[in-house]
């Protein structure tokens, strides 16, 4: 009786034992991604994106880390890349003016593209609307102008282009974020808050006559 | 007589008080016309601080101008002034690397600019915001120092091995002692090994389940080991992981209370494989403006400004940069191809769907193990609705709508959950 006691006593006492030595590994640190089966596959020796790496100058490895993102080689631009004409300077701005045009039509794809795009790109600080009131433009020191603003209605297509490429005032340069055919798809859509009822397309007729208005005014511009 | 003197009295105080009150009154309306217009026409690019933004920072303006007639001039119309070639003008245009101040003679009437000169030369004094006092730490709660559970168990077999040890020791000597008195030969000392040895052969069942035992244990919980490789997330306590970044970015403010659209930091989302850990200078889109924030103050903006080399005095970009370090929460290894291009474009998931809800979060959190299995549960109950619209699979679907009748089409019945579909 007394042994089976002791028997009972030692396998309980084994079992926990073992129990506490396996479950005593799962400590949680929600700084460490954990056990990671083949490392370099995780953290990988070639350059991916968004990653930092040890920075190489003449051929030793220095303390400093940087992206892998690199810039272009300089004198080469990406394929079905233009590059834009019209520098950031007083000059060129005053060149755009006049000189850059929009390439794209006015037709209802362009404008429900550019709406989309307004959506994820500018309505933060512009509002819905255009006047400047989104939830980030109240926190700035000023908010942005109303599209509607005098001296902003009448802004040409050029200037708008300009001004989403290279920023103005507080608003940075845009470019890197949406490239020239968005670009110019936000002009449309810009325009179109400035000008609801506008000359080329009435607001009211915009929904159900769009498609139709569209290839009229293709071949207005023909 | 003396009554009407007394009115006339009267009316003279109320007259006097009056144009006293409406003196004050209509001061009042001029200062805070002034602060309006201030931050309608031009808080987009001067602070009445000395920090420059586009235009100089307009601290102590009164005492560098020529005089007050010569300010409302330059805002009249600056242009005129520097064609006109006036000393200053032309100074302050070439200081400010001939950038245009907007023209506002068609805009301001002469009291407007009044009003907005009276505002600058005697700003109401600036509302400093909670800034660092409510320093939080976020998530990051103090952890608490645990005594490692393996310590203990290894100090209490090591103490039980000194017990047994003793136990043993003083048994024997015990033993020798009665044998001693009882006239009996002295017992031989065994080894504890030769005594373990004989315990086994003497509990021969015993040992087998104790051995079973330690295997079976070991077998699950090298099983549960194994599961566990590569899965950031605890199974038991489900927590998971989300690391201390660099800069204690909050996407529940930015996201959130913001309602910054995810795709305008990560915009690579749409057109490439990575969504994209956004540059600086998508930061500095609204932190040049933004300097101080409602839980951290102007520490952790600071730290923007250093990586982006921004000076914040003189405005201008005139540091060297120091890219940030963020930690990379959502790892895929390299043995497997996904794109976030394929998956917003055409499957038209929303972020949410493996992220979590972003928007509610302080610091990131990895919501989905991003497991292999986890991956084909999805194929397999997930359609494609940006492949109905899309003219090039067109003779595709059709087809593969004719072979599953009426089933809906999910990724794994168009080859979604082949091998070489992400491992190649």
């Amino acid at each position: 009786m007394n042994k089976k006691i002791t028997k009972v006593i030692s396998l309980m006492a084994v079992f926990g034992c073992v129990a506490i030595a396996f479950t005593s590994c799962g400590k949680h640190d929600a700084n460490s991604p954990g056990v990671e089966f083949m490392p370099d596959m995780y953290r990988s020796p070639s350059l991916e994106s968004n990653m930092a790496y040890v920075k190489i100058e003449n051929g030793k490895e220095t303390g400093d880390t940087m992206q892998a993102n690199r810039m272009p080689v300089a004198g080469t631009i990406p394929r079905g890349f233009m590059p834009y004409a019209f520098p950031d300077s007083p000059e060129g701005n005053e060149a755009a003016k006049t000189g850059a045009k929009n390439p794209l039509q006015k037709n209802e794809k362009n404008l429900k593209d550019g709406e989309v795009l307004y959506g994820k790109f500018c309505v933060h600080c512009h509002g819905a609307t255009g006047m400047g009131d989104g939830a980030v433009g109240l926190k700035l020191p000023g908010a942005p102008p109303a599209y509607t603003a005098p001296d902003k209605i009448n802004m040409t297509e050029g200037e708008l282009f300009q001004i989403i490429t290279y920023g103005k005032g507080l608003m940075g340069p845009h470019a890197p974020l949406v490239n020239q055919e968005e670009r110019w798809k936000l002009v449309l859509y810009v325009q179109k808050l400035q000008h609801p009822n506008g000359v080329a397309a009435p607001a009211a007729a915009a929904d159900s006559t769009a498609t139709a208005a569209a290839p009229k005014e293709e071949a207005k511009k023909k | 007589m003396d009554t009407l003197f007394k009115k006339s009295k009267k009316q003279i105080f109320a007259i006097f008080s009056f144009l006293f009150l409406s003196l004050i009154l209509s001061t009042n309306t001029f200062a805070a016309d002034g602060e309006k217009i201030f931050k309608q026409n031009c808080a987009v690019c001067h602070t009445l601080g000395k920090n420059k933004l586009t235009g100089p920072g307009l601290e102590g303006i009164m005492t560098r101008v020529p005089s007050e007639k010569w300010l409302f001039d330059w805002i009249k119309n600056n242009k005129a002034m520097i064609a006109a070639g006036d000393a200053y003008a032309v100074k302050v245009f070439n200081d400010n690397n001939k950038a245009d101040m907007t023209v506002f003679a068609s805009t301001l009437s002469d009291e407007e600019i009044q009003a907005t000169i009276d505002y600058i030369k005697a700003p109401p004094a600036p509302t400093t915001p909670a800034g660092p006092v409510a320093q939080t730490s976020g998530e990051a709660a103090p952890q608490e120092e645990g005594i490692n559970p393996l310590a203990v168990l290894l100090g209490v077999i090591a103490f039980l091995i000194i017990i047994i040890a003793v136990l043993r020791g003083v048994r024997h000597s015990l033993t020798n002692l009665q044998n001693e008195k009882m006239g009996l030969p002295e017992e031989e000392a065994v080894g504890p090994w030769t005594e373990l040895k004989n315990w086994i052969y003497t509990h021969k069942r015993t040992t087998t389940v104790i051995i079973l035992i330690i295997t079976g244990g070991l077998l699950t919980s090298g099983w549960y080991a194994l599961k566990g490789i590569g899965v950031y997330a605890d199974p038991e306590t489900k927590a998971v992981y989300h690391p201390d970044q660099p800069i204690q970015f909050s996407h529940k403010i930015h996201a959130g209370d913001n309602a910054i659209n995810c795709q305008y930091c990560h915009s690579g989302v749409e057109k490439s494989k990575t969504a994209g850990i956004p540059s600086v200078n998508v930061c500095m889109n609204c932190h040049k403006g933004i300097s101080s924030g409602a839980t951290t103050g102007t520490k952790e903006i600071a730290k923007i400004y250093e990586a982006a080399g921004w000076d914040v005095e003189k405005g201008e970009y005139n540091k060297p940069q120091k890219p940030i370090k963020w930690i990379k929460v959502h790892n895929l290894q390299d043995f497997v191809f996904f794109s976030h291009q394929q998956h917003v474009t055409v499957g038209k998931q929303d972020c949410a769907n493996c992220h979590g809800d972003v928007k509610e979060m302080t610091t990131v959190k990895q919501v989905s193990p991003l497991t292999m299995g986890w991956c084909i549960d999805c194929h397999r109950k997930t359609e494609v609705p940006g492949m109905k619209d899309n003219p090039y699979y067109e003779s595709l679907h059709k087809r593969l709508a004719e072979k599953y009748k009426g089933e809906p089409i999910t990724v794994d019945k168009m080859g979604g959950i082949d091998c070489v579909r992400c491992h190649y």
